[in-house]
This record gives structure tokens, sequence and C-alpha cells, in this order.
């Protein structure tokens, strides 16, 4: 995920960039190293560099690089006429290469022909039978594809090559760590477009096991909770936005409304038969006037609603 | 509930609702329609609430949505009409379970409801033709209670665009790249003085 600071400064760098006012090749930098999805910028000023001799040697090694990224840019634009320009001077330039290998599987993914993809990436697998970004590109075609359960399978053979081949580091310092969490994440996701909450429940324990201090996971389990429903649930979801709130100094909006709809649920089917429902109520007039707070300060024309919001939860 | 029921959605609120998902290409968007049932029992859409853009099978956001929708609305006379949705994947033109799911709640205090969804082949066949109808297909329920495509031979309704030129704007609009000022109530939890009314977003 992006950090605020570093949002604000890659958002000013492109409009910067956007109305020539140099920066281009700071701007591609930071958009590889956030990891973020701004394709049409980066065909369009990516394009503009490599079509330049001039600059386009300036980078030195790093053209290489550029070629990548636009390639990639290029696809998911849907200009597979100006990616495959691009794969092709890679190719020249890195014959027998595992990553120009995996664009050009990538490349005929963007083309939609899924199968001849997947003929391509399991000869790469044959000679590189971990490779993390081609098992990804898998699940990833499953599901452009549709086949959830396949995504799963594939998913679920993925995690486990990728537990073995980071077993020995696992212990040291979990360097595969990220991935892995992000993968159990995707997981996760999968099964709530299924309905199959429980099943998401399960991914996000194992999650909030791992890493115990990422407050998302914790509201996100909480929301699954909540949405399966029942007593139990219900006041299980209420203690992991409890939790939330806790590892984020109450700063979280979500969490904090969590706690009133979970109150309120729990109520209507306890009656005021259960005898925490007292420490209940309190949480929840504290999450309300922290809610208030924060609306006067930031969202005052929204304040009525929210007010009519708590109201009709208090019940 | 049988073939008969009239729509008619107003521009501001098809525009939005296809600003949204625009917005957002590579995840579901959801989100609620507005509205009131008018002469001649046409239910009139008049406004279109983005819910989400993410964990859409998710109930505590949109349980919220819903109260604060149903309040903000409910003292202007309108009320909860019908559900949007805009699926994941380009080529999927299935209305899903999620979908179906949320207007069987909707259904059930507005009985005559729709489920509209975005179809990305006629939106994206839009700048080639002059289409006046919208990019959309809409489900209504039949009397078996299952989600019945409507507008086709068969009946199942009518869902029409009250202002002729809507199309029209709506290209310009997605030329101005005008749907990265749409705000959703994800938004509106994830930083609270973002407006989900998106109050100028038309002006």
């Amino acid at each position: 995920m992006v950090g605020a600071t570093e949002e604000v400064e890659l958002n000013r760098l492109e409009s910067q960039v956007d109305n020539g006012g140099g920066g281009d090749w700071k701007y591609l930098c930071l958009v590889r190293k956030l990891k973020v999805r701004r394709s049409d910028k980066v065909l369009k000023h990516g394009l503009s560099i490599l079509n330049d001799s001039k600059k386009r040697s300036k980078l030195g090694g790093e053209e290489w690089t550029l070629y990548e990224q636009v390639a990639i840019a290029a696809m998911d634009c849907q200009r597979t006429d100006i990616a495959m320009d691009c794969v092709k001077v890679l190719q020249k330039k890195f014959p027998e290469s595992l990553r120009v290998g995996r664009l050009e599987g990538m490349l005929v993914e963007a083309k939609g022909s899924y199968e001849d993809a997947d003929n391509i990436y399991e000869g790469l697998l044959e000679d590189n039978p971990l490779d993390q970004v081609i098992h990804k590109r898998r699940i990833a075609m499953s599901k452009a594809q549709g086949n959830i359960s396949e995504a799963i399978t594939r998913l679920n053979k993925y995690l486990e090559i990728s537990v073995v081949s980071v077993s020995d580091l696992w212990q040291i310092m979990m360097p595969g760590e990220n991935l892995l969490k992000s993968m159990f994440h995707y997981k996760c996701e999968i099964p709530v477009k299924f309905h199959e909450y429980k099943q998401a429940a399960f991914c996000y324990e194992e999650l909030i096991l791992c890493q115990p201090t990422v407050p998302l996971y914790h509201l996100a389990y909480a929301d699954v909770l909540y949405t399966i429903g029942g007593l139990e649930n219900l006041q299980n979801a209420k203690k992991y936005y409890t939790s939330t709130i806790d590892l984020t100094g109450g700063k979280n909006i979500r969490a904090l409304y969590g706690i009133c709809l979970s109150s309120s649920a729990i109520g209507q089917l306890t009656k005021g038969r259960n005898k925490e429902e007292k420490e209940g109520t309190e949480l929840q007039s504290l999450a309300a006037t922290a809610l208030e707070k924060d609306y006067k300060k930031r969202s005052s024309n929204k304040l009525p609603l929210l007010t009519a919001t708590l109201k009709n939860l208090k019940l | 509930m049988g073939g008969e029921l009239k729509y008619e959605i107003g521009q501001n609120a098809y525009i939005k609702l296809v600003l949204h998902a625009l917005k957002h290409k590579t995840s579901s968007v959801n989100g609620i329609l507005i509205g009131r049932i008018g002469k001649d029992d046409v239910i009139e859409i008049s406004d279109s609430i983005p819910l989400s853009h993410s964990q859409i099978g998710l109930l505590p956001a949109l349980e919220l949505a819903l109260i604060q929708i149903e309040e903000h609305y409910g003292s202007q006379g309108m009320s909860v009409v019908g559900y949007y949705h805009g699926n994941e994947r380009y080529d999927d033109v299935e209305l899903g379970n999620v979908a179906k799911r949320i207007g069987d709640q909707i259904h059930k205090y507005f009985p005559q409801a729709v489920v509209i969804l975005l179809d990305n082949k006629k939106l994206e066949a839009l700048p080639k033709g002059k289409g006046l109808s919208p990019v959309v297909k809409f489900y209504t329920k039949d009397a078996s209670k299952t989600w019945r495509q409507g507008g086709g031979s068969d009946g199942g309704g009518r869902l029409t665009i009250r202002e002729p030129s809507s199309n029209i704007v709506l290209l310009d609009c997605i030329s101005s790249e005008k749907w990265q000022e749409v705000v959703d109530f994800d938004d509106h939890l994830d930083d609270i003085s973002k407006d989900w009314l998106n109050p100028g977003l038309f002006k």
C-alpha cells in the first residue's frame, strides 16, 4: 500500500509531468518503486522517452527497464502493438532471458490467447519451477477467465511452493513474507465473491496470526464476521473492531462505525438479557462520540446524517 | 409485477453510475438507485449513489450507506428503488450472486425494485454509434421471484433515459476524464471529508 505522503508526491510529480514541467524519468521510477498502476500515464510519458534517442541513451542500462515498464503499461491499455515492439527490442538484447520470456507470455495473455500463454508459462516453469511471478500470472489468468475454482487450486499450489522455498529463510528474515501475505489476502478476497465467508474468515485468522499488528486484517476479519452474523460472530466482530481502533489510535472510521453496528446488532439479539450489555453500550457511546468529534472537524455538512445514523443504531 | 414495469432514469443518475465504473476499471463497483413512483406508475430514477469499489460482498458498509441514504432522501420524498452493479471483468455480462442478493434486500422494501448491470460491450460501442438507449442491462423480479432481464421482446419492462442526449453528454464526460471526480461511500469511509453525494460533479 502507498502511504499518504508518497501519494501526494506521486500526484504532484504526475501533474508536473502532464503539464510538461519535466521530471518524466523520476516519475516513472516512482511509479515502479511504489508499484502503482498508472498505465495510461506510464505509456504516454515512457513512450516519449523511448522515442527520443537522446533521452533514451541518457538512461544507460536503465533503458531496458523502461522498455519493460512501457511494455506492461501498453498491455494494460490494450496497445498490444506498442507492447510487441518493446518486447521485440528486449528479445533481441536478451535472448533466452526468463524475464523477457515472462513478458512474452503476458503479451500473448493480453491478446486474449490464454491457452497459448499458459503453454509459454508452463514451458518457463519447467526450468524455473519456483518462479513466483509466473505462478501469480497463472492464478490471475484463471481469474480473468472467470474460473475461480481453478484460481484457488493454483493459489494453493503456489502457497505450497513458496512456503517450501522460503522455509529455511522463514525463521531468520522471512523475505517472502510480504508476498506470501499478499497472496493470502488475495485468497481471502476470492471466497468473498463466492459468499464463502467462513473460508474467508479462516484466511484472515491466518493472516492475523502471521502479522498480528496489521489493523487492515483485524478490520477485514471483523467485517467478515459481522457479515456471517449470529451472536458469537457479532461479539467477535466487535472485539476485532476494538483491536483495530487500538492499533490505529482511534483513527479508523470504519472500525468506529463497526463498533456501533455490531453493538446494535448484539443488542437486538440479546434484548437486555446479556450481562455484558452495559459494558457494550459504554463502548458504543465512546465510538459514537469519537465519530461525532471527527465529523464535526472534517465533514460538518454530514454531521446531521451521522447523528441520525447513530440514533437509528441505538434503538 | 408483470412485464409492464416502466423505468425512467435521469441523466445525472445514469452518467454518474457509468463514471463510477470507469473510475475503478479493475474492480467491481456498486451503488444505489434513488427515486419515486411518478405519473402513470413510471418509476423515476432521479439519482444514483456510488457505494463501493472493494469487498462488495460485505455487509457493514452497505448497511451504513443504506441508513444514511434513506435518511437523506427520505426527507425529500424519495426512496431506494434499485441497485446498480459493474462487474470486475470486462467480458463478464452475467448478473452475479452478490448483486442478486443485494437486489433481494431492496426488493423486500420496494417490490418494483430494479437492478442495473453495466454492459461493457454497449459502452465500448457507444463512440461508434448514435445509440440513445442506456449502456446497461436491467433486471426485475418476476412472479417466480427470480431476477429476469428486462427490455426483451418477451416484455420484462422498459428502461429509458429521461434526456435523449444523455449518451452524448456521457461521451463528453468520459473524454474530459470526469470520472476521476466521482466519490463513493468507500472513499468517504477512508476520508470523511469526501462527499458521497457528489454535489459538485455536474456543476
